[in-house]
C-alpha cells in the first residue's frame, strides 16, 4: 500500500535536532507533544516553507522533496492545503477573496462557483463581503479552512487550529471541525498539544518530543499502552514510582517501590531489575471509609490530601502517601474524581484517606540508565532530549 | 511676474515627481528585500543606504560631482554616448534622488517589515508566484508606509538644495529650481520674489501632504 505521506527529515536548528520518520496512512493524524518539539517544523517541511537539511518527502506518489536527488519542490507546487495557527487571512481582503485567492488560474465563473461552494460548506453563507476583523474566531477558522480546501490539495495541514480560541467555544468547534473532516476525501496532519484534541480529533497518533518521534499508532494503543515512559508521561501517565522487581510468574509482578509492595501484570522485567511504575491520576482509586474494604484487591496507601485543584468537573487532589518507613519516601500521586464524589464524600474538611493502586490500571517501564544530575521526564528516554 | 519666471516653479514640481518614481522604483524593492531577506552585504547595504541621510547635501553634492563629472570614468562613459550630465536638469533629477531615497527605504522597509511573514508562507501555499504575493499581500498591506516614504520624498526632492546646486548648478531658464531660485533673489535683494516663492514653495507642499494623507485616511479595513 501507497502511504498517504512519507516524511523522513533531518534538520538543524541551533542546538534543536529535528528527526524524524513519519508514514501517514489514516485519514486525520495527530502529531501530538509539547510546544517546541519538532509538530510545526514538520508541517513547515511538508508545506515546502522550510526546507530540511536531509531526507524525503512524498506526498500520495509525488515526491516533493528528496535531498540525494535535488528535488525540492516550491510551496507554490506542492499541492498542500495549510491551516496557520492565526488562520493568516489576508485581512485587507473579503472573505470570498481569501478564499478566491489560490484559484487565480481559473476562468472567473468556475471560480465564483468554486468560492460559492466553498463558503456554503463551511456554512458562511452570507459573510461573503465581510473583512476578517469583522469575524469571530470560529468563523475565521472555518475561512481558513475553506481557502485551504478550495485548491483541493493533496494533504490538508492544521497547525494548532484552536490555539487561537477561547477554551469555552473549543469543544463546540471541536466537533464541527470533525464533521467538516469528516466529509473531506483529504489526509490531514493536526498539530496540538493538548491530549484531549488529539484524541478527539484523530484515529492515529504520532507523540512528539525534543525532534523525535517517540510512537506512532492508533490513539487507542497511544493511550492505553505507551512504549516508554516518555510516551506514558505524555499521554496522560503523570504517577510515577520508582521501585526494583521482587517477584514474577503467576501472570503477575510484584515490585518493592519506596517501601510498598505493588501488584502489577506480567511483564517481561527479571527478578532485581530497576523499573518504573506509572498510574494514570484517574485509576487511582479512593477507598471509601463506609464501605468494606474485604476483597479488593491492590495496594492501599493511608495519606492525606495536600491540596485540590477544580478542572472542569472534576478535582485533581495531591496526595502525600505516610511513610513507609522504608527511608525512601513514596512520592505524592495525583488523584481525579469527580467532583460530586468529592462532594458526598465530604472531603472538604476530611483529608486523611487510603488509596488503592489496581493491578491492571499499572504500567511497569524499565528504569532510565542512571544518569548523575539532573533530574526530568526526559530521563525515562535517554535518546530522545539531544536538543532542548 | 514675467513667464521666465514661472520657470524654477516648473522645473522643481518636473524634479520632484521624477526623483520620487526613480526612489520608488528603486527604494521599495531594496526594502523589500532588506525587510525580507537575509542578503549577504546586509549590513553594509543598509548604511550605505543610509548614509544620503546622515551626510551634508554639499558633501554629497561633492561626491555625486566625483562620480558623475567629466573626468571621472562614468562621466568619461556618458560622454562617450554623448551624453553630459553635469549641470543639466537631469543632474537635479539624480541629486534629489540620491537625497530621497534613504527616505523611502527607511519607512517602506518598516512598513514591510510590520506585515506579518504569515500572510505570504500561507499565499505561497496556495500556489501564488513571489511577484503576486508581493503586489497582492505585501504592498497592500504596507500601503500607508509606502504612502509615507512617498511624501517624505517628495518633499525632500521638492526642497533639495545643496546637492543640488553643486551638480545642477544654478542656470537661470535651465537649471534653476525654485529653492535655488529663492536664494538666489535673497542673494540679489529681491525681496518681493524670494517671498512670492517661498509662498508658493510652501503651499505645494502642504498641499502634496493634504492629498496624499487624504489619500491614505480613505484606504482602511
Amino acid at each position: 500500500m501507497v502511504s498517504l505521506l512519507i516524511c523522513q527529515i533531518e534538520k538543524r536548528l541551533g542546538s534543536f535536532h529535528l528527526s524524524i520518520d513519519l508514514r501517514v496512512d489514516d485519514h486525520v493524524t495527530a502529531l501530538f507533544g509539547p510546544s517546541g518539539s519538532g509538530k510545526s517544523l514538520t508541517m513547515q517541511a511538508i508545506a515546502g516553507l522550510m526546507t530540511p537539511d536531509s531526507g524525503e518527502i512524498q506526498i500520495g506518489d509525488r515526491t516533493v522533496y528528496h535531498a540525494e536527488k535535488r528535488i525540492n519542490l516550491p510551496p507554490q507546487e506542492r499541492r498542500v492545503g495549510y491551516l496557520f495557527q492565526n488562520y493568516a487571512l489576508f485581512p485587507h481582503m473579503t472573505v470570498a477573496a481569501n478564499i478566491a485567492y489560490g484559484l487565480h488560474r481559473l476562468p472567473r465563473d468556475e471560480r465564483e462557483q468554486r468560492v460559492a461552494d466553498a463558503i456554503a460548506a463551511v456554512r458562511l453563507t452570507g459573510l461573503e463581503r465581510r473583512r476578517p476583523a469583522q469575524l469571530s474566531g470560529g468563523q475565521q477558522q472555518r475561512v481558513a479552512l475553506a481557502r485551504a480546501l478550495v485548491t483541493r490539495p493533496d494533504i490538508l495541514l492544521l497547525d494548532e487550529p484552536f490555539a487561537a480560541l477561547d477554551q469555552s467555544i473549543r469543544q463546540e468547534l471541536h466537533g464541527q471541525l470533525m464533521e467538516l473532516l469528516r466529509e473531506l476525501p483529504v489526509p490531514t496532519l493536526l498539530v496540538t498539544h493538548q491530549l484531549e484534541e488529539a484524541y478527539a480529533l484523530s484515529r492515529t497518533i504520532a507523540v512528539y518530543q525534543a525532534g523525535r518521534i517517540l510512537q506512532v499508532g492508533p490513539r487507542d494503543q497511544v493511550y492505553g499502552k505507551p512504549y516508554s515512559m516518555g510516551v506514558a508521561a505524555q499521554v496522560g501517565f503523570t504517577n510515577e514510582i520508582p521501585g526494583v522487581v521482587i517477584e514474577t510468574g503467576n501472570g503477575s509482578t510484584r515490585i518493592r517501590a519506596c517501601g510498598l509492595d505493588l501488584l502489577a501484570p506480567e511483564t517481561p522485567f527479571r527478578v532485581g531489575q530497576s523499573v518504573i511504575c506509572a498510574i494514570r491520576p484517574e485509576h487511582v482509586m479512593l477507598v471509601r471509609k463506609d464501605m468494606d474494604r474485604s476483597g479488593r484487591s491492590g495496594t492501599v496507601i493511608p495519606g492525606r490530601i495536600l491540596d485540590e485543584l477544580m478542572y472542569g468537573g472534576d478535582l485533581v487532589l495531591r496526595f502525600r502517601p505516610e511513610p513507609t518507613g522504608s527511608g525512601e519516601p513514596v512520592p505524592d500521586l495525583r488523584v481525579v474524581i469527580p467532583s460530586y464524589v468529592y462532594e458526598r464524600l465530604g472531603m472538604a474538611t476530611e483529608k486523611r484517606w487510603e488509596v488503592a493502586l489496581h493491578p491492571a490500571y499499572l504500567l511497569v517501564f524499565a528504569a532510565p540508565e542512571p544518569l548523575h544530575g539532573n533530574e526530568g521526564r526526559e530521563e525515562h528516554e535517554p535518546g530522545t532530549f539531544s536538543a532542548e | 511676474m514675467q513667464a521666465a519666471d514661472w520657470f524654477p516653479v516648473f522645473l522643481s514640481l518636473k524634479v520632484a515627481v521624477l526623483a520620487t518614481l526613480s526612489s520608488l522604483l528603486l527604494g521599495v524593492p531594496l526594502a523589500f528585500l532588506l525587510a525580507r531577506r537575509r542578503l549577504p552585504a546586509h549590513n553594509l547595504i543598509s548604511a550605505v543606504t543610509t548614509l544620503p541621510m546622515v551626510l551634508p547635501p554639499t558633501v554629497l553634492g561633492y561626491y555625486l560631482l566625483l562620480v558623475i563629472g567629466r573626468q571621472s570614468p562614468i562621466g568619461r562613459l556618458l560622454e562617450g554616448w554623448g551624453i553630459t550630465l553635469v549641470f543639466t536638469w537631469q543632474a537635479a533629477v539624480l541629486a534629489a534622488t540620491v537625497v530621497a531615497v534613504p527616505l523611502v527605504i527607511r519607512s517602506v522597509q518598516a512598513a514591510f517589515e510590520a506585515v506579518d511573514p504569515t500572510l505570504e508562507a500561507a499565499a505561497r501555499t496556495l500556489g501564488r508566484s513571489e511577484f503576486a504575493i508581493f503586489m497582492t499581500v505585501t504592498v497592500p498591506l504596507a500601503w500607508h508606509g509606502i504612502l509615507a516614504g512617498t511624501v517624505l520624498a517628495f518633499t525632500r526632492a521638492m526642497g533639495e538644495f545643496g546637492a543640488t546646486l553643486m551638480v545642477a548648478g544654478n542656470i537661470p531658464g535651465r537649471t534653476q529650481t525654485l529653492s535655488v531660485a529663492i536664494y538666489d533673489a535673497v542673494q540679489a535683494g529681491n525681496n518681493s520674489l524670494a517671498n512670492l516663492l517661498v509662498l508658493l514653495i510652501s503651499l505645494i507642499s502642504v498641499a502634496v501632504l493634504v492629498v496624499l494623507t487624504r489619500v491614505a485616511g480613505g484606504r482602511r479595513w
